[in-house]
């Protein structure tokens, strides 16, 4: 038998939720995708830990928890670097670590990114609903473990080998800076978007909002107007969709964003580019490079 | 009739009639489900008018996807299936009703005529959005057609009935939203507890059931 680990929150961090691969394949329903929004690091960090790609992680986002582990675990995290302390002694980012029984992993300054994935070798006993642990925005009780709250306790059937693989080296972890520049590709109503509108998009950084959430990053830029119309005919939106509102402002969707939408959609960008999108913080700069 | 085009990288967009019709809408479920069976399709997302196709693009292309999409017939017989109807009990009470007293004025319609005039017909669920388990239902009798609220409320209570254009819906749960409520229905059109938890598909048939407030009571204490 796999022994039990229980892992328990001393401080939650300021937003720690459960996440995997999301619920790809009820969209028809209205339901969110949902999912890490920074997928590659977190498959990245399942690897280090040798468990199935589609394991939970913790999805970590700018402040970190304090989390007791009752038994030996071995532990990876990747993405946005913070200064992560093992009983006090700082360990690397993407690299796998094992923690002896009672072992404290606690989380300090955040130096670059925004969303770091935490690891755990073993199957997780924790709630799924629709094939998926991540949390439901709209329902939270449909998987009511994945918010992690101060005191939360997870159980996970702890097996893992005794030797780890290092991570493809053709797979570079995320962008981490506070500026990138994406690939994007014209949007299904591009072509009724004004010239003016489409150029000021281009051809300027776009700060991301401090209105920003894992269901979407709002541009802080004003985008000459929408030309006065009526609202399109609601349609269907996908992680990376932009989409203007008739203010001039722009939206990027991101993984809990509602599935349908009626505002012109003005480019999507490229699958590839979602994860270094979701290591961007309030305040940092964002550029869009039509391919 | 039907216009395909690249949507992102890894995605398409199939683009019918734009306008909202019972026919267009068949046609769109028609394809929604012929598409469910070809390979490495990850997720779709049918709207009114349009569908949403994302794929493994590490699997195939958008090129291979659309020759393979062009290439499906759809059989004039399964436009017309028959679709599942559903009885839904709404209390049209003032209470749960919030915006039936406004919209009486702005219609020119007596409380009742409203009530009557909408559960006197079938509504078809054109398609799921905006929130898990939300049925955007058509079309409304004309005389019901109406505008949204000019300012969205920050929560509209789970089971509120509402209408707006010529649509009605039905709130899963509580949340934003600028529909004109009407009414309020027992029923739990969304259980997050239960893994089959949402009652409303595409293509079904939907008919309300005016409910005084003691049968809402009843409804609700059963569970239901």
């Amino acid at each position: 038998m796999d022994p039990k680990l229980t892992l328990t929150f001393l401080k939650p961090g300021l937003q720690t939720t459960i996440q995997d691969k999301g619920r790809l394949g009820y969209q028809y329903l209205g339901i969110p995708i949902g999912g890490a929004l920074d997928q590659k690091s977190a498959k990245m960090a399942n690897f280090l830990v040798s468990n199935d790609k589609n394991e939970p992680v913790f999805e970590i986002t700018l402040t970190g928890p304090e989390i007791l582990f009752d038994s030996d675990a071995l532990i990876a995290i990747t993405g946005a670097n913070f200064e992560v302390y093992s009983d006090g002694v700082l360990i690397d980012n993407n690299k796998a670590h094992y923690l002896t029984s009672g072992s404290i992993i606690s989380f300090g300054k955040l130096k670059a990114g925004s969303r770091a994935y935490l690891a755990v070798a073993g199957k997780w006993n924790v709630q799924k609903w629709k094939n998926s642990a991540s949390p439901l925005l709209q329902s939270p009780e449909a998987t009511a473990d994945s918010f992690i709250k101060k005191g939360s306790k997870i159980s996970i059937d702890s097996h893992y080998l005794n030797k780890t693989e290092s991570w493809d080296k053709n797979k570079t972890p995320p962008v981490l800076s506070t500026k990138i520049r994406v690939r994007v590709k014209p949007g299904p109503d591009f072509e009724n978007i004004s010239r003016m509108t489409i150029a000021e998009f281009f051809s300027q950084g776009h700060i991301i909002s401090s209105d920003s959430n894992r269901m979407g990053y709002r541009l802080e830029s004003k985008l000459a107007k929408a030309e006065e119309r009526d609202e399109l005919i609601s349609s269907g939106i996908i992680p990376g969709t932009i989409q203007l509102t008739q203010s001039g402002q722009a939206i990027i969707l991101l993984n809990d964003a509602q599935t349908t939408g009626g505002y012109p959609r003005i480019a999507n960008i490229e699958e590839d580019d979602l994860d270094s999108v979701a290591q961007l913080k309030p305040g940092d700069e964002i550029w869009f490079s039509l391919v | 009739m039907m216009d395909i085009i690249e949507y992102g990288d890894s995605a398409l967009l199939i683009n019918f009639e734009q306008k909202i019709d019972l026919e267009i809408n068949k046609l769109v479920n028609a394809y929604f489900k012929a598409i469910n069976k070809l390979d490495y399709i990850l997720y779709q997302i049918p709207a009114y008018c349009s569908l949403t196709v994302r794929y493994d693009k590490s699997k195939t292309s958008y090129h291979d996807l659309k020759s393979k999409i062009e290439e499906i017939e759809i059989d004039q017989l399964n436009l017309n299936e028959k679709s599942n109807l559903i009885e839904i009990p709404v209390c049209y009470d003032l209470s749960f009703g919030v915006d039936l007293e406004s919209l009486s004025n702005e219609l020119g319609l007596s409380i009742n005529e409203l009530v009557k005039l909408h559960t006197s017909q079938e509504y078809y669920v054109f398609m799921m959005g905006f929130l898990p388990g939300f049925p955007y239902l058509g079309k409304l009798p004309e005389k019901l057609k109406c505008k949204r609220k000019d300012t969205p409320r920050k929560r509209v209570d789970k089971g509120s009935v509402a209408i707006a254009g010529s649509q009605t819906g039905i709130y899963p749960i509580n949340a934003p939203g600028g529909w004109q409520i009407i009414g309020r229905t027992p029923i739990e059109i969304f259980d997050a507890s239960k893994e089959e938890g949402i009652l409303l598909n595409m293509g079904d048939k939907v008919k309300f059931k005016s409910i005084g407030q003691e049968e809402y009571k009843e409804l609700v204490q059963h569970g239901s």
